[in-house]
């Protein structure tokens, strides 16, 4: 009634929660708009108000918060206080908010996320003794005290993993001369203004200038209610994936942590349950999971990964993704998302890469032959695959011998080029996260790591396999398995998919139709130790090439940019796919 | 310090196979100097030549040895580089591999599995992630930055190879045959190890 109360639209804020009125992505950002999405679709996502990028602008004409957005923080949190029954900094059922930086367009360099905002000494013993759990509550206030410092305060020091709220205040309090305020409204006022400050900060000028980027879109802020999945026996926490991660098989599957909390899914504090636990528990809340679950799965036109929190009986959807997902799953969710109607066979392509389609084809050691072999060494598997090959010692003995077994005690630059010729890499010392590792998977180059001290030594010389999806190095050759991709149902159909939809023909070595090609320039007769690790240069006027580097997709992509019609690969689909990523990415004029 | 011809033969330690514009592109010498440096390295059997790139050889190698001796000694007795040096090992280095290596690998239900990009946000996270140890290590190494203007420069490439990445060339954090973040850490790495006089430790 107008009669109590004058409400005036707010200037500086918007709550995205009416599903007939769909707010600009420009003026909210992307998610918020996400948000709003899901609110529209009928999904329970915690309540959220966003300050918008009017309010960024504002701020930097102003030098400061604009005038009337303090009363309107007051305002959205009031909304969210209504909406949970909870209290900004109360000592009762206290609400805490999350503050989310959000550009229109993906901005990197800008402040990402503080949680749990809102906390103090006296809010930790409120949420204490609501929760029972005291250890929780410092652990809330530990994490806030971390994010706060490093976004807000701009401590540079490593906050994440000290033990306590009086150790991350010492760590700040030793770094930058400010403190955490105890006030909940001035912490969410300094975290606003930090995003705001952010979105000008080195790296996202850097960003902007590179890319071509206006400088003046500025970021919206997103402030969300916080929601707890340990406050009684009818709250918890989980993630759910639509299709299975490992084979892409649709059919829910996932945990849930009754009484967790987000960290207890990686900490170990509390053993996961499977989703039928909540189904037993609490089955009309699991039905609800379910149902939204398939409505993503469809919105999205993907395989999802949903987190979600139970909250005294309440669904809370907290995040929906493109679930992560083994090659083979890759493979078979594309497939399905086509026969369901949802992609044509044009998107489904594209929703498998070459690296994957590569690990899938890749061979795999025989399990009876490596049991009757000799063990000769063993580390960590730093970069999966099978190789034979004569152990050499120096990177210039693996350029001069290409498919030899690179050893080294460690690797430096210097041996980049040997490890580009070398069929496998093995190392002394170091673990899966040294530079051997990481070149190592970056080549696709079977790589064992931390052999051992003597390892070069004693191998040199003698013809090994490596087994570095085990980690395993045997004496001699030993009999390895591969995927065929003309044997695969799933292959087989994302391969003529692929021949359509490719810039280039590429014809398997061993075919009828590679034979009866006219002149092929081949790769593989190049020098090694003159081509480093570029890829070689195409002579002008060939149409077609062969060889094993035009297999990786460097080399296609090469290939394609020479105007290359043909390539003769002996695995087709890796190739098809690389064509098919390089044309959508540079190839348009092409 | 090294001379500038002698720098030139050091960028062969840094990138083996370097034509004069890659090794010009490494050490922010004139690509013109970097030739005719190089071009001098072989005429001593320091280096040797095929199709307009250059490769160190064993004198070489051992010819540099001699020559650090003298133009690192300030640097290998700075007690604060010293200093600098151990909290870059054992911190942004660590750092910055288990970043590459979260990069490359998606662990999907213990399968570990090559990243396929297709999770913006977790790329994006690992990005800054990266691009706040890259700050970090413009604190860390400022000791040895004083001692040694090239350290810039890779700060530099490195927040360059960042930017690319950020805006979707994804090789631009591992890639092998592009100045990735990864690629640029590793030279900056054995060129730190060579001016301090350091074992690398894996």
């Amino acid at each position: 009634m107008s009669t109590t109360t004058t409400r005036v639209a707010p200037r500086w804020t918007v709550v995205p929660d009416d599903p007939a009125v769909e707010p600009s992505k420009e003026l909210v950002g992307g998610k918020a708009w996400s948000l709003w999405r899901m609110r529209s679709l009928g999904l329970p996502v915690p309540p959220a108000f966003v300050v918008t990028t009017e309010a960024c602008r504002a701020y930097f004409a102003e030098g400061g918060l604009p005038a009337g957005l303090e009363g309107e923080l007051v305002a959205g949190i009031r909304l969210l206080e209504r909406e949970l029954d909870r209290t900004f900094g109360g000592t009762e059922r206290p609400l805490l908010v999350s503050v989310r930086s959000g550009a229109a367009v993906s901005m990197p360099g800008m402040m990402d996320t503080i949680l749990d905002l809102g906390m103090n000494p006296d809010v930790e013993a409120a949420l204490a003794a609501e929760a029972g759990d005291a250890t929780f509550a410092a652990e809330v206030h530990r994490r806030f005290c971390g994010f706060y410092g490093r976004q807000v305060l701009g401590c540079t020091e490593e906050l994440e993993d000290l033990p306590d709220t009086d150790a991350v205040r010492r760590a700040i309090a030793d770094d930058v001369t400010e403190e955490i305020p105890a006030d909940p409204w001035e912490q969410l006022r300094a975290a606003v203004g930090a995003v705001f400050a952010s979105s000008r900060s080195r790296r996202a000028v850097a960003y902007r200038k590179h890319w071509g980027i206006r400088d003046d879109l500025g970021t919206a802020v997103t402030v969300q209610a916080m929601v707890f999945g340990n406050l009684d026996d009818s709250s918890g926490t989980g993630v759910l994936f639509t299709r299975s991660p490992v084979d892409g098989t649709r059919e829910p599957y996932g945990e849930y942590l009754p009484r967790g909390q987000g960290e207890d899914v990686v900490s170990g504090r509390i053993t996961p349950r499977p989703l039928t636990d909540l189904a037993e528990r609490l089955p009309a809340v699991h039905d609800e999971l379910l149902t939204a679950a398939r409505r993503l799965d469809d919105e999205g036109r993907d395989a999802q990964d949903i987190e979600f929190t139970v909250q005294h009986g309440s669904l809370y959807l907290l995040q929906s993704r493109p679930a992560k997902r083994t090659a083979r799953a890759a493979v078979r969710i594309a497939r399905a998302l086509v026969r369901e109607g949802t992609l044509t066979p044009a998107e489904a392509v594209r929703r498998v890469n070459a690296e994957q389609a590569v690990s899938l084809l890749r061979p795999e050691i025989d399990g009876d032959a490596a049991a009757a072999a000799t063990l000769l060494a063993a580390g960590a598997a730093a970069s999966p695959g099978v190789a034979t090959g004569v152990v050499v010692g120096t990177a210039e003995e693996a350029q001069r011998h290409p498919g030899s077994v690179l050893a080294r005690h460690t690797t430096s630059p210097e041996d980049v080029q040997g490890m580009i010729a070398a069929s496998a890499v093995i190392t002394e010392v170091g673990g899966t996260t040294s530079h051997a590792a990481v070149v190592g998977r970056a080549l696709d180059v079977p790589c064992v790591v931390g052999c051992g001290a003597g390892v070069v030594a004693s191998l040199a010389g003698r013809t090994v396999t490596v087994d570095a999806t085990s980690g395993r190095i045997y004496d001699g050759e030993i009999a390895v398995t591969a995927a065929d991709e003309c044997a695969d149902d799933d292959l087989v159909e994302l391969t003529a998919w692929a021949d359509e939809f490719s810039p280039v023909r590429v014809l398997a070595a061993d075919g009828e139709a590679a034979c009866r090609l006219g002149p092929v320039f081949d790769g593989d007769t190049v020098d090694p130790e003159a081509l480093g690790d570029g890829v070689p240069t195409i002579p002008p006027g060939a149409t077609a090439v062969r060889g094993a580097v035009f297999q990786s997709a460097d080399g296609a992509r090469a290939a394609l940019d020479a105007g290359v019609g043909t390539i003769v690969a002996t695995r087709r689909l890796p190739v098809l796919l690389a064509a098919i990523a390089h044309h959508d990415a540079h190839g348009r004029t092409a | 310090m090294l001379e500038p011809h002698q720098l030139a033969l050091h960028t062969l330690t840094l990138r083996q196979l370097a034509s004069a514009e890659q090794a010009a592109h490494i050490n922010g010498l004139p690509e013109a100097d970097v030739a005719t440096a190089l071009d001098r390295a072989v005429a001593d059997g320091h280096a040797i030549t095929a199709r307009g790139s250059y490769m160190i050889t064993p004198a070489g190698r051992s010819h540099l040895d001699g020559l650090y001796v003298d133009a690192f000694a300030a640097i290998r007795s700075d007690d604060e580089i010293g200093a600098a040096m151990e909290s870059f090992e054992e911190g942004v280095n660590k750092q910055v591999l288990a970043l590459t290596t979260e990069w490359q690998t998606v662990d999907v239900d213990g399968v570990p599995t090559p990243n396929d990009h297709s999770d913006s946000d977790r790329d994006a996270k690992i990005l800054d992630r990266l691009g706040r140890v890259l700050e970090k290590t413009r604190k860390v190494l400022a000791p040895l930055a004083t001692a040694d203007p090239l350290l810039d420069r890779f700060a530099d490439r490195l927040d360059a190879a960042l930017t690319r990445a950020e805006g979707g060339e994804t090789d631009h954090v591992s890639g092998v045959r592009v100045d990735s973040v990864h690629t640029v850490w590793f030279q900056m790495h054995e060129h730190v190890l060579r001016l301090t006089g350091r074992e690398r430790p894996e």
